[in-house]
């Protein structure tokens, strides 16, 4: 019987220390000030935020739930809602660390997201709060430049030409990149550096599927630094293309209507000609009545 | 000279006499016919319980949507085949001494075959849909291409049970004066007047022979096509091209056996044993063992064609066969229902009707579970693995609605062939006449 107290009073000190040990975990998560500082050096935008989205949906909803439903796992200590105070009072520079080193059982995802992808993370998680406005950092009098560009493609060389501009000037070093877009996302078809002239050309593979005249939609993303432009155009640079209904023509997987005449002709060919047959048989039994008055 | 027929001098009046024994409403077969009504009306209260709740009151789900309906659907297909075999490629090649089995064989068939289609009806939740398949049905479907030939397939058979029966209907007529007033009505009408005349019989062996030869491709086609359900499925275990003649060799050791038993029923009840000789059971049993052979060879190669291949899904489809989850039935079935069964009928002593009826049994429940083996273990291996599901669907097993439905379409099998069996003679009576006489004129 003495043994038996032991036993309880040495889990009851092990619930103690574990209830400590929790609360030191909940308070003890220390950054450093450089850390809890540093600044996204991309603006946030839609296209982050939906990339966002999407690496949350595959790391993060098992534990913390969507952010605004406040569906986290009840675990100890809590996860969390993304979107509540808890989270939306840190700093970017905070969020951005505690997604990478992790805690307990939060774990580091330094090694699973590059730092644009973590920056994504923090985008999609600021998303969620209307009162939030993206600290920029002090760029010592310099404006963030507002570009603007115009479109070409060169049929000779299969490129498409980017020519970037900034107040009417032509930007170098500014990158490039061209995307096709498409029903269910964008399919990137190259980047490139704009040259001391503003222009950057972009590889397009001849052999894209267009619409009937060859007509792409396309999107064209130009960035450096905090400078963002984006534009969508509709142009001629790839392959004249009809497109066909999968179930276009006769086929075996198409409906009723298009079967294959084959199939059609020797199904309806077998069993109409065997019914014939016994509609003959059927109607021909009458004979044998026929049979007795013939021979009378 | 035809041993199959006994040695005794009969005279015609003593055949018509034996044969048209059976015509008759007896006691025994209104007890009978009680029994098979009563049971029938329980096992149809459970189809009115899955009318009423769906397919739920089965052990069916989203992975086998196809449990034991279906493989009592093919089991039917493949016993109503022997009607084909017997009476047409048998009975054209001149057999003679398969001529008395012919109509049993036909009966056989036309009861199956007519079972056959209402089990299909059994495994659709919606039954009041069923003019749907006939009207937005796609030529390219095989269940399309199965209706419209098992449909076939029964009015042949039917025609080809009532034609040649014409001239005992003819007798029933005229000697039968003490049965019901209906029944002597019915005999006028279906009778169509024959009195025998050269001519009628010129016109009947016309159309028999016609019905004889279309019967091969259409009997053929059944089951192919049926077999087609399966293999023109990308599944594992269903993928063969092998599938049509596999399907159809089985189909005749189904039938084999049912015929075989159905010959004893009616030996017995009927005493016919001066008809259906002990020598005829000897030689259904060697029939049996040939196309139980046949029947082997298509199995082996089913398994280790697969097997040596062993790409993933089939190899795991083998492996539930012959080790796995599957084996203990595989087995039963494969040894127990067909290997044993055929070595034991290669001795004379157990081609004896009784031994033999017993075997015959054995070999027709292992017909069915083989359908089962068929059907059920491929859907539960399918290419993308079950996951994120109910426990239960990882499993299949029948329950008490299902299993009483099944039975019910046995029951059906037993009534329409009971009933049939009461109203004609099984037995052509011309037709042993004709071979009587034929054997005294060789003596």
């Amino acid at each position: 019987m003495k043994n038996y107290k032991h036993y309880r009073l040495i889990i009851l000190f092990c619930l103690c220390f574990l209830a400590v040990a929790n609360v030191n975990a909940q308070s003890d998560w220390q950054l450093t000030a450089k850390e809890n500082e540093s600044l996204s050096p991309f603006l946030f935008d839609d296209d982050m935020i939906l990339e966002g989205k999407i690496s949350y949906e595959n790391s993060c909803t098992s534990c913390h739930g969507m952010p605004g439903q406040a569906d986290y796992t009840p675990m100890a200590p809590s996860p969390g809602d993304p979107a509540s105070d808890q989270f939306q009072l840190q700093s970017d520079g905070a969020l951005f660390h505690k997604i990478k080193t992790g805690r307990g059982t939060m774990p580091k995802f330094e090694d699973v997201f590059a730092d644009d992808e973590t920056w994504n993370l923090v985008a999609f998680i600021r998303s969620f709060n209307e009162n939030y406005k993206q600290p920029v950092p002090d760029l010592g009098g310099i404006e963030i430049p507002e570009y603007s560009m115009k479109l070409a493609f060169d049929e000779n060389i299969d490129k498409l030409v980017v020519k970037v501009f900034a107040k009417e000037l032509p930007q170098s070093d500014v990158s490039v990149s061209a995307f096709v877009k498409g029903s269910f996302g964008k399919y990137l078809i190259g980047k490139a550096q704009t040259d001391e002239l503003g222009i950057a050309y972009v590889d397009v593979d001849p052999t894209l599927p267009g619409d009937a005249e060859g007509k792409l939609d396309i999107m064209v993303k130009v960035t450096k630094g905090y400078g963002l432009a984006k534009m969508n155009a509709n142009m001629i640079m790839a392959k004249p293309t009809v497109r066909k209904s999968a179930i276009e023509g006769r086929h075996i997987w198409s409906n009723d209507k298009n079967a294959p005449i084959w199939l059609k002709v020797s199904f309806f060919i077998t069993i109409f000609g065997v019914w014939l047959v016994l509609f003959f048989i059927v109607i021909g039994l009458r004979g044998i009545n026929k049979a007795n008055k013939e021979e009378e | 000279m035809n041993d199959t027929i006994t040695k005794e001098n009969l005279n015609d009046d003593q055949i018509d006499q034996d044969l048209l024994k059976n015509v008759n409403w007896g006691n025994k077969f209104k007890l009978w016919l009680a029994f098979l009504s009563v049971s029938l009306i329980i096992c149809l209260y459970f189809y009115y319980q899955q009318l009423q709740h769906g397919l739920g009151v089965t052990g069916l789900h989203d992975y086998v949507s196809w449990g034991i309906y279906i493989s009592n659907f093919v089991f039917f297909v493949a016993t109503s085949l022997i009607g084909m075999l017997i009476s047409s490629v048998l009975g054209l090649m001149n057999v003679h001494w398969v001529k008395p089995l012919a109509r049993i064989a036909e009966l056989v068939a036309v009861a199956f075959a007519i079972v056959a289609g209402l089990i299909i009806i059994t495994d659709m939740g919606r039954p009041d849909r069923l003019l749907n398949v006939f009207m937005h049905g796609r030529v390219q479907s095989p269940i399309v291409w199965d209706i419209a030939v098992i449909v076939t397939y029964v009015a042949i058979s039917v025609l080809l049970l009532y034609i040649p029966l014409l001239p005992d209907i003819a007798l029933c007529r005229d000697k039968l004066k003490n049965v019901p007033k209906w029944q002597q009505k019915m005999y006028k009408i279906l009778a169509l007047g024959w009195s025998g005349k050269t001519r009628q019989f010129k016109i009947m062996n016309n159309y028999t022979r016609i019905l004889l030869i279309l019967i091969i491709p259409i009997a053929l086609s059944i089951h192919t096509v049926t077999s087609w359900l399966f293999a023109m499925t990308l599944r594992s275990g269903w993928d063969s091209p092998i599938f049509g003649p596999y399907f159809v060799s089985g189909a005749f050791v189904a039938g084999c056996a049912a015929v075989i038993i159905t010959m004893f029923f009616f030996q017995r009840n009927f005493k016919l044993q001066k008809y259906i000789t002990t020598d005829h059971f000897d030689r259904m049993g060697k029939l049996l063992v040939l196309v139980a052979l046949v029947y082997v060879y298509f199995n082996i190669n089913e398994i280790i064609v697969p097997g040596y291949k062993a790409n993933t899904a089939d190899a795991k489809h083998v492996d539930e066969m012959l080790y796995g989850h599957e084996s203990l039935m595989f087995w039963l079935v494969q040894l127990g229902g067909l290997v044993i069964p055929f070595l034991l009928i290669l001795f004379k002593p157990m081609r004896k009707p009784l031994p033999l009826t017993l075997i015959s049994i054995v070999v027709l429940a292992g017909a069915w579970f083989k359908r089962v083996l068929i059907v059920v273990p491929t859907q539960l291996s399918p290419y993308y693995p079950i996951q994120n599901v109910p426990e239960k669907w990882n499993h299949y097993s029948p329950t008490v609605p299902e299993i009483a439905i099944t039975l019910a379409s046995f029951i059906l099998v037993l009534i329409i062939m009971t009933v049939l069996a009461k109203l004609f003679p099984v037995i052509s009576i011309w037709e042993v006449k004709e071979e009587m006489n034929h054997n005294k004129e060789l003596a």
